[in-house]
C-alpha cells in the first residue's frame, strides 16, 4: 500500500513538473441587475487584459471563472463561497460595489483566499482584512477631489445626496462633507435616496428649496441619471458632482441633455493615459469595442495583472498565502490607471481624475495626485 | 417649508401614488378571482415596458408600440396561466404562490439573458414628458395623465366586473369555481380572461412607469411589484377601488417622509410598511376589504 502511494505521489510530482498547471482566478461581478453596467464594463476590460496575458512565466495557464451576482450582496457572498469551495480558485477579483465587496471579504478572509477588488472605494472593504486588497483609491481621497474641485471653482454651497443603501455613497458623502467644510464651503443639507428607487421628486423639491450652488451626488448612475433629469425638470440649475459611480454612458443615455455639466471624480480617462501599458490597453480596447476605454474596465485589467504579478513571484502560483503576501506587497505597479502602490491597509495609493459630461460625451478636466 | 414647496410635494405625492394605484389594480384583480398573489405581476409589467421600448426604438410609432406591448403582455399573462397555473388549479394555494415566484424569476432572467441587465433609456413622445409650470409649481404631464388613466381603467374594470356577463362569471368564479363549472360556464376561459385583463393593466402601468422614470431594466418590476402589492393589501386585497386608495396612501406616505424628514428619507420604505402594518393591525382586511372570505372586488 505504501509503495502504491509513493508511486502515485511521485507520478503526481512528475506530472506537475512536466505539465503546466491551470491556475484558476474567480471573478465576481454584477453582470446583470441595477448596476450591471459596472460589471459589464469591468468584464470588458478583463477580457482585454486576459487576451493580452493568460500564461504565467513558468508556463502555467490562467483560467477565469466569471460569476454574476446580479448586484446583490447575498449573491456576491454565495458566489465567493462557490468559487472557493467548488472551483478551488487561487484568487478572487471583484466586486465593484463596496457593499457587495464587503459581503465577499469575510468569506475570502476566512478561507484565506486572496481577494482583490478593482473598484470598491469604501475604506471598510479592506479594514482589518489580511486577504483583501484593492486596485483603486479610497473614498476619503475621492470625496476630497470632488469637494476641493467644487469649492475651488466657485461652488461654495452644497447639498449632499446620499444613497442610504450603498456603503459607497455613505462613505463618499462623509468624505465630501469633511473636505468641503475644511475648505470653507457650506453644507446646506443632506437628502437621502435608496438605490433602485426611481422617484426622486420629493428629494429634488427639497433641494430646490435650499437653493445650493452645487449638488454633491454620491450615489450610482441609475439614480444619478433619473435624479438629475428630475432636478432639471423642476428648474434646479446647480451642477451635479459625483464619484466614479456615475461615469457610465448610461448616465448620458438616460438623462439626455439633463446630464450636461455633470462632473465626477474617476480612476481613469484615456485622454490622460500616457504610459506604455495604458496605451497598449487603450489601443486593444478601441480595436475590440470601438468606443472610448472606461475606468471600470481599466481597473479590472489592473486588478487582474496585479494578481498575475503576485502569482509569478511565487514558486507555486497556486499558493494562496504566498500570492496574497505578494499582492499586499505590490509596489510601483505600472497599471493602465497609473502607478499603484499598496499601503499597509491593502489600499491603493494612486492618482485620480475629474471628468465632466460635455456635448453628450465624457470630457477630461484634470488629474489629481494623492 | 414654504407653501410652494409644500404644493410641489403634494403634486409629487399624487404622481407617485397614482403610479402605485395603476399597478395595484391588476394585482388585486387576479387575487380577487383566484386567491393567488401573482408575484409575476411586476414582471409582466416589465415585459410590457420592454416590448414598448423595443418596438418604439425600432421605429414603430409610440401609440402602436403601446398596443403591441399590451397585447404581448396579455399573451404572456395567458401563457403563464396556461403553462404554470392551470395544472395547479386544484393544488394547495401555497404551490400556486411558489409557482408565481418561479414565473417571476423566469421572466426576470429570460429578459436578462435576452437583453442584458444594463438599464436602458426609455424614449417617450414629448406630449407625455412635457412639463407645465403653474405659478412656480412644476407639474409633469404624467401627473395629470396617470391619475386620469388610473381612474378610467378603474371604472372600465368595475364596469366589466359589474355590468357585463363576463364580469358576472368572473365574480361568481371568485366565490366558487366547481359550482360555476356545474352551471356550464367555461371556468378556464374566464380565468384566462382575468389574466388577460390583469396583464393588460400591468402593461399599461409598466409603460407609464417607464414614461415617468425613463430607465428600464429586467429587474424593474421587483420593487414596484412589491409596492403595488403593499398598496393592494393596504386598500384591501381583492378590492379594486381599495387598490387605488392604497396606492395613493402609500405614495403620499413616502413623499411626506422625504419631504418633512429628509434625513430619514432612507427609511421611507420602512415608514410606508410600518403604516401598512398599523392599518392591518386595526383592519386586518385592509381599508376597503370586507370579511376575508366575502370580499369580492
Amino acid at each position: 500500500m505504501k509503495k502504491i502511494s509513493t508511486i502515485v505521489a511521485s507520478a503526481a510530482l512528475i506530472a506537475s513538473m512536466s505539465y503546466a498547471k491551470e491556475i484558476k482566478i474567480g471573478v465576481v461581478l454584477p453582470l446583470t441587475g441595477p448596476i450591471a453596467a459596472f460589471g459589464q464594463t469591468s468584464n470588458g476590460g478583463l477580457k482585454i487584459a486576459y487576451a493580452q496575458r493568460h500564461t504565467l512565466k513558468n508556463g502555467d495557464t490562467v483560467k477565469l471563472i466569471v460569476l454574476d451576482d446580479r448586484g446583490d450582496k447575498v449573491e456576491a457572498a454565495t458566489a465567493t463561497r462557490r468559487l472557493i469551495d467548488k472551483d478551488h480558485v487561487t484568487a478572487i477579483l471583484g466586486e465593484v460595489a463596496s457593499s457587495n465587496s464587503m459581503a465577499m471579504a469575510p468569506v475570502a478572509e476566512k478561507a484565506k483566499t486572496p481577494m482583490i477588488t478593482h473598484a470598491s472605494t469604501n475604506p471598510r472593504v479592506t479594514k482589518g482584512k489580511k486577504f483583501v486588497t484593492r486596485a483603486c483609491f479610497i473614498d476619503p481621497f475621492q470625496g476630497a477631489i470632488q469637494a476641493n474641485y467644487a469649492y475651488d471653482h466657485g461652488y461654495k454651497t452644497a447639498v449632499i445626496v446620499t444613497d442610504a443603501k450603498q456603503d459607497y455613497s455613505v462613505g463618499v458623502s462623509k468624505a465630501f462633507k469633511k473636505a468641503y467644510l475644511k475648505r470653507g464651503g457650506k453644507i446646506l443639507g443632506r437628502v437621502i435616496i435608496n438605490s433602485q428607487d426611481k422617484d426622486f421628486n420629493a428629494q429634488v423639491s427639497t433641494i430646490k428649496a435650499k437653493n445650493p450652488s452645487i449638488v454633491a451626488f454620491t450615489g450610482y448612475y441609475p439614480e444619478g441619471a433619473l435624479m438629475v433629469k428630475q432636478a432639471r425638470a423642476v428648474g434646479i440649475q446647480a451642477p451635479f458632482i459625483g464619484g466614479d459611480g456615475v461615469g457610465f454612458p448610461e448616465l448620458i443615455k438616460i438623462a439626455g441633455k439633463a446630464s450636461e455639466g455633470f462632473m465626477y471624480s474617476d480612476h481613469f480617462n484615456e485622454a490622460a493615459a500616457t504610459s506604455k501599458v495604458a496605451k497598449a490597453y487603450v489601443d486593444a480596447f478601441h480595436k475590440k469595442y470601438h468606443k472610448p476605454a472606461d475606468s471600470m474596465g481599466a481597473l479590472a485589467a489592473d486588478g487582474y495583472n496585479m494578481i498575475l504579478d503576485a502569482m509569478e513571484k511565487c514558486s507555486n502560483p497556486a499558493d494562496k498565502v504566498c500570492v496574497n503576501k505578494n499582492l499586499r506587497g505590490t509596489k510601483n505597479f505600472q497599471g493602465v490607471t497609473g502607478v499603484i502602490n499598496i499601503n499597509k491597509n491593502g489600499d491603493a495609493v494612486k492618482s485620480g481624475v475629474v471628468n465632466v459630461v460635455k456635448n453628450g460625451k465624457f470630457a477630461y478636466l484634470t488629474t489629481v495626485n494623492p | 417649508m414654504d407653501i410652494l414647496t409644500f404644493m410641489q410635494q403634494m403634486i409629487n405625492g399624487i404622481s407617485l401614488g397614482s403610479m402605485y394605484a395603476l399597478i395595484a389594480i391588476g394585482y388585486t384583480l387576479v387575487y380577487g378571482v383566484l386567491r393567488l398573489i401573482n408575484f409575476a405581476h411586476g414582471d409582466i409589467m416589465m415585459v410590457g415596458a420592454f416590448v414598448a421600448y423595443i418596438a418604439h426604438s425600432s421605429g414603430v410609432p409610440f401609440e402602436l408600440a403601446v398596443i403591441l406591448a399590451i397585447v404581448s403582455a396579455m399573451i404572456t399573462g395567458i401563457l403563464t396561466d396556461k403553462i404554470a397555473y392551470k395544472p395547479l388549479r386544484d393544488a394547495p394555494k401555497i404551490s400556486l404562490l411558489i409557482t408565481a415566484i418561479g414565473i417571476s424569476f423566469f421572466l426576470e432572467n429570460l429578459f436578462n439573458v435576452l437583453f442584458g441587465g444594463v438599464p436602458r433609456a426609455f424614449a417617450a413622445p414629448d406630449y407625455l414628458t412635457s412639463i407645465i409650470h403653474f405659478k412656480g409649481i412644476v407639474i409633469p404631464m404624467t401627473v395629470i395623465i396617470i391619475p386620469v388613466v388610473t381612474l378610467v381603467l378603474l371604472f372600465i374594470t368595475l364596469w366589466i366586473l359589474n355590468k357585463t356577463k363576463y364580469g358576472m362569471a368572473i365574480r361568481s368564479l371568485a366565490f366558487d369555481i366547481p359550482t360555476v363549472k356545474l352551471m356550464g360556464i367555461n371556468a378556464d376561459f374566464i380565468i384566462m380572461l382575468v389574466f388577460a385583463m390583469g396583464s393588460a393593466l400591468a402593461a399599461i402601468g409598466g409603460i407609464f412607469y417607464a414614461v415617468s422614470y425613463p430607465s428600464i431594466d429586467p429587474l424593474m418590476g421587483i420593487i414596484v411589484g412589491l409596492k403595488a402589492f403593499a398598496a393592494a393589501v393596504l386598500g384591501g386585497i381583492g378590492s379594486v377601488a381599495g387598490a387605488v386608495i392604497g396606492g395613493f396612501i402609500l405614495g403620499f406616505t413616502e413623499i411626506v417622509v422625504v419631504a418633512f424628514m429628509p434625513e430619514l428619507g432612507g427609511y421611507k420604505d420602512a415608514f410606508a410598511f410600518i403604516f401598512l402594518i398599523l392599518v392591518l393591525l386595526f383592519r386586518p382586511t385592509g381599508i376597503m376589504g370586507q370579511d376575508l372570505e366575502r370580499s369580492r372586488f
